[in-house]
């Protein structure tokens, strides 16, 4: 089994997200990255699937500086490969942008599973793994929470997450692209120092060259939504009250 | 815009339309009016006939009928939708940003030429331009996004009002056959697993109805229990709760218990400290009441009262049954 | 649980014994190889705390030790139940540093191997690593507590120098039940005209995790590295801290890996000044006080007095002693991580620690219980609700105490 496990790097937002000048983007020295969650969940599918079946797991990491350190993190994991690709910073949420460059760099590699979280916090288009999918020309299923590979290795079968805990099981020709929502088990645990020996020891395949020109969704403006430092209090009695709560359970469309 | 306007790709569920294809619906309304171009509505399904006489909102409804379109699959929805958009060359096609939706979005962009947008709370019309509003990082910021025309649109749940999902007529009504099915399929559905009723994983519940210690006894957790069940949801507590044995330890949300982020999180006599807040700050709407005004709870809630929760809770669950009773 | 370990590979040596593996490399450590000398007398297991939960107590893992059985210790639940209390280290009469060597070496062990390591506890390791503190916020607003003192706190930036460096801490710069008792220190200091300043967001974890025993030593590690390289870029005549972990921490773990620090916790910091301390109360406070001893400032350091001391310059209290004072004190259950693991513990134990521990406060009659340590105000202040004690029992802080006598407590604006 050959595994490839997409590692975008997006803004933490544990810091304050600072809007820039320009109104229209973020502001780049405010930014400090994380791995995007859902894809430390695809990196953690894709070590089960090689403890299961055995194989190679290559951690394709995408971004700035930050990209590297999480590709010392997922090979202290396990991985087996680490390829670096820089993306400029404005570039770093446009999945398209994305999914193109990246569909040259991974046809050669021969996959049969490329793993990538189903989201990205950043994400303003459609995802990743869908528009990396329709270019490789191969199948695409998203929102996953578990994994099988069929012994010969030419199937998958996957759960994909509905509403209400309900799963649908669909199986899946490789070589495919598969969205993880959540791996079968949390993403591991390695310790700081281990960390810091892959780091020392590690070895980046970098894919060089220009991004490509895709025409993708254009920013008009970022701005923050009106900010509920303390809760709007709901006036009246238990019967008002209970009213209103009503409403904004209904408006939220959670009735 | 183009002739066709704009299409909503329906959702369905147990022979009705989802609450997102309404809410879809009602967008579409709203812009196909402004824009003075029709609005259709497109539903793929293995049986058509519940869905002839719904008032939708569309000026049009497509059903596109056959037995391998029951199940939802990815790649065979993609080209059957891929068959007919093509056809029809709208300007805005309109998608849930749902499970569903999300699979079809890449793939449609590039059958379509055109340029998906996701986790959009609204979407407008200005001098011919479509532009979505999309919620980023988790709702800490907006992103007003200009895309060129075909435009797919993601909508996220809840952004527009169901209601006017529907009208005082039923739009004309065309059925086809599954053209675009031929061919061998790479992806096949296998059915559908049913949660066990048992095992409630907080993580994956919606709407948590959060106990604190403002529930005072263990007999109280009932009606708090029955109030969960009014919203289709779970009960869930802080670690005092839980350390009385009112509620296992499978039901702790806080720093040693689980972290939750439900759609929903309603506190219920919860402080707010810290180490629970930690839990659970991520919900998407947090509804807290607490008779003190001062607690913490109030920094991390969108909303909250300081009435008596004991004496809140029993109207609330009456409420909310009536509410959906009209259903 | 690790599940076949009987043999393990060492450095590229295959088939090495795990049990052979795992005592070599504890007797490395700083007072690892005692562990030879253990007569299997059982005070340990006797004094702990949880050692009647364990299915391994600290006597028995030393037992299994011996006979070549580490795999069992690996397969146990008992090292995670530690809280880090060092009664058994305290009590060993061949001073065995069964708490710091030993419970540590098999936790670093497990986390190496990644199995059976409570989540939780890897979360507060996850963010302890990227964000400098346990609780995952931002690092950036490590001091902004300081915008609520009400008195000026400096910040030292590299280079500038102040007789004492306040050594805030993770619980006291964030916790939000800890922030009065910040300020209440800040007020004091100011009052007794101290030159103090502090490291504001260049301060990270003091790396306690390590220190008591959690195991992740890489962490600790990276932690000291950059809070020394931040303390030699600063002058100061004194180091002062809130915090008894971070005490521990910096006094002793630091030592040991080759910075020897002079370290003073505040409550000794006060007692020094015990006369103008006592000058300065403005009023009385009619309270029935009991102290509860901090493991890491009791136990690890030695240090009884030096709180008794503060709260007895305080006009009007009266400070009673629990039946279990002093090196007898029974630890609030939350040291060695174990504040990230009180579901996991009290799952298995039968009546959690802190719950003793407030109905043993409030047994003695007191109205208040006093403490030293910041992780002790959220754990004895729960207790107290969980027990039905509240409006009969609260807990503060000696600061907050000590400011409050002085008139120092309440909105200011600086």
């Amino acid at each position: 089994m050959k595994a490839a496990v997409v590692l975008r790097q997006v803004p933490d937002v544990v810091e304050d997200l600072v809007i820039a000048g320009d109104g229209r983007s973020l502001s780049e020295e405010d930014v400090m990255y994380i791995t995007n969650e859902l894809d430390e969940h695809a990196l953690e599918q894709a070590l089960l699937l090689k403890a299961r079946h055995s194989g190679t797991v290559t951690a394709i990491g995408l971004g700035g500086d930050a990209a590297r350190d999480a590709l010392a993190t997922s090979v202290a994991k396990g991985a087996d490969e680490a390829v670096f690709v820089p993306v400029d910073f404005a570039a770093r949420g446009d999945n398209v942008v994305l999914s193109s460059h990246l569909a040259s760099a991974l046809r050669e590699g021969g996959y049969d599973v490329i793993l990538a979280g189903v989201h990205a916090a950043d994400q303003l288009d459609a995802g990743l793994g869908g528009l990396l999918a329709a270019r490789l020309g191969v199948p695409y299923v998203g929102g996953l929470t578990g994994v099988q590979l069929d012994a010969g290795g030419r199937t998958a079968v996957v759960h994909k997450e509905y509403p209400g805990g309900r799963l649908g099981v669909l199986e899946v020709d490789l070589p495919a692209v598969l969205g993880i929502q959540s791996a079968e088990q949390p993403p591991r645990y390695v310790p700081v120092s281990k960390v810091l020996q892959a780091k020392r020891a590690l070895q980046v395949k970098e894919v060089r060259g220009p991004l490509p020109q895709v025409a993708g969704v254009t920013v008009r403006k970022l701005l923050k939504p009106e900010s509920a430092t303390h809760a709007k209090m709901l006036q009246g009695d238990e019967d008002a009250v209970a009213t209103q709560i009503v409403a904004l359970v209904k408006e939220r469309g959670l009735l | 815009m183009s002739p066709t306007g704009i299409v909503v790709v329906a959702e369905q569920e147990k022979g009705e339309p989802t609450d997102v294809t309404l809410e879809m619906l009602a967008c579409g309304r709203e812009l196909a009016d402004r824009a003075g171009g029709p609005l259709t509505c497109l539903l793929l399904t293995d049986r058509g006939a519940p869905f002839r006489a719904l008032p939708l909102a569309a000026d049009r409804l497509v059903i596109v009928e056959d037995p391998a379109l029951g199940a939802f699959n990815p790649e065979v929805h993609a080209r059957v939708l891929a068959h007919q958009l093509k056809a029809m060359a709208p300007a805005l096609v309109l998608l849930g940003n749902t499970a569903a939706g999300m699979d079809l979005a890449g793939p449609l962009s590039l059958l379509l030429g055109g340029t998906a947008v996701s986790g959009c709370v609204r979407v407008a019309l200005e001098g011919g331009v479509i532009v979505a509003t999309s919620r980023l990082y988790g709702g800490k910021l907006l992103a007003e996004v200009s895309v060129p025309a075909p435009a797919l649109v993601l909508l996220m749940p809840g952004s527009y009002p169901r209601q006017k999902g529907m009208r005082d007529r039923v739009p004309k009504v065309e059925v086809q056959g599954g053209a675009g099915l031929a061919g061998p399929l790479r992806v096949r559905s296998c059915g559908i697993l049913e949660p066990k009723a048992e095992d409630v994983d907080l993580r994956k519940v919606p709407v948590l109805v959060g106990a604190g210690r403002g529930v005072q006894t263990k007999d109280n957790l009932r009606i708090v229990e029955d109030l969960a069940r009014a919203l289709g949801g779970a009960v869930c507590a802080t670690r005092p709760v839980v350390d009385q044995g009112w509620l296992p330890r499978s039901r702790q949300v806080g720093r040693s218990g689980l972290t939750v982020k439900p759609r929903l999180y309603l506190a219920l006599g919860i402080s707010g400290a810290p180490e629970h807040v930690e839990g659970m700050k991520e919900a998407d709407l947090v509804v807290a009441v607490n008779t003190d005004a001062g607690a913490p709870i109030f920094d991390v809630a969108q909303y909250g009262a300081t009435v008596d929760i004991l004496d809140l809770v029993p109207i609330l669950t009456e409420k909310l049954k009536a509410a959906k009773g009209g259903k | 649980m690790l599940a076949e370990t009987k043999t393990m590979e060492i450095d590229g040596e295959k088939g090495v014994d795990a049990t052979k593996a795992f005592l070599g490399r504890l007797l490395l450590l700083p007072g690892g190889e005692r562990i030879a000398e253990c007569i299997q007398c059982g005070m340990c297991s006797g004094s702990c705390p949880v050692g009647y939960a364990m299915d391994i107590n600290p006597r028995k893992m030393i037992a299994k030790l011996r006979a070549g059985r580490v795999d069992d210790l690996y397969r146990s639940n008992s090292i995670w139940l530690c809280v880090s209390c060092y009664n058994c280290t305290y009590r060993c009469p061949n001073n065995i540093p069964i708490t710091d060597r030993l419970i540590a070496s098999l936790r670093e062990e497990l986390l190496a191997g990644g199995v059976g390591v409570p989540p939780e506890l890897q979360a507060a390791f996850e963010k302890t690593a990227r964000y400098g503190n346990p609780f995952g916020e931002s690092p950036k607003k490590r001091d902004a507590w300081t915008k609520e003192a009400g008195v000026d706190v400096p910040v030292l930036e590299a280079g500038e120098s102040a007789d004492v460096l306040w050594w805030v801490g993770c619980f006291g710069s964030y916790n939000k039940r800890n922030r009065k008792d910040t300020i209440a220190l800040a007020r004091l200091l100011d009052v007794l005209g101290v030159d103090f300043g502090i490291l504001g967001t260049d301060e990270w974890c003091s790396g306690d995790l390590r220190c008591t025993s959690q195991g992740e030593e890489g962490l600790f590690d990276a932690l000291y590295r950059h809070n020394t390289a931040q303390l030699g870029k600063r002058k100061y005549k004194e180091l002062l801290v809130g915090d008894p972990h971070a005490f521990n921490a910096l006094s002793k773990e630091y030592r040991r890996l080759g910075t020897p620090l002079k370290v003073k916790h505040y409550t000794q910091f006060l007692a020094e000044r015990a006369s103008e301390v006592r000058k300065l109360m403005k009023q009385p406070m009619k309270a029935k006080v009991t102290y509860h001893d901090a493991c890491c400032l009791g136990r690890r350091n030695g240090e009884y007095d030096a709180p008794r001391t503060v709260l007895e310059t305080i006009p009007g209290i009266r400070l009673v002693e629990m039946p279990r004072n002093r090196e007898n004190a029974l630890c609030c259950g939350g040291g060695g991580g174990a504040n990230w693991l009180d579901s996991f513990i009290w799952e298995r134990t039968r009546m959690p620690l802190p719950i003793q521990r407030v109905q043993e406060a409030a047994k003695t009659g007191a109205d208040v219980l006093a403490v030293s340590c910041p992780l002790e105000i959220p754990r004895f202040e729960d207790a107290i609700k969980t027990s039905g004690l509240e409006g009969r029992l609260r807990v503060r802080e000696v600061s907050d105490m000590a400011a409050e006598a002085m008139g120092l407590s309440g909105v200011r604006v600086a």
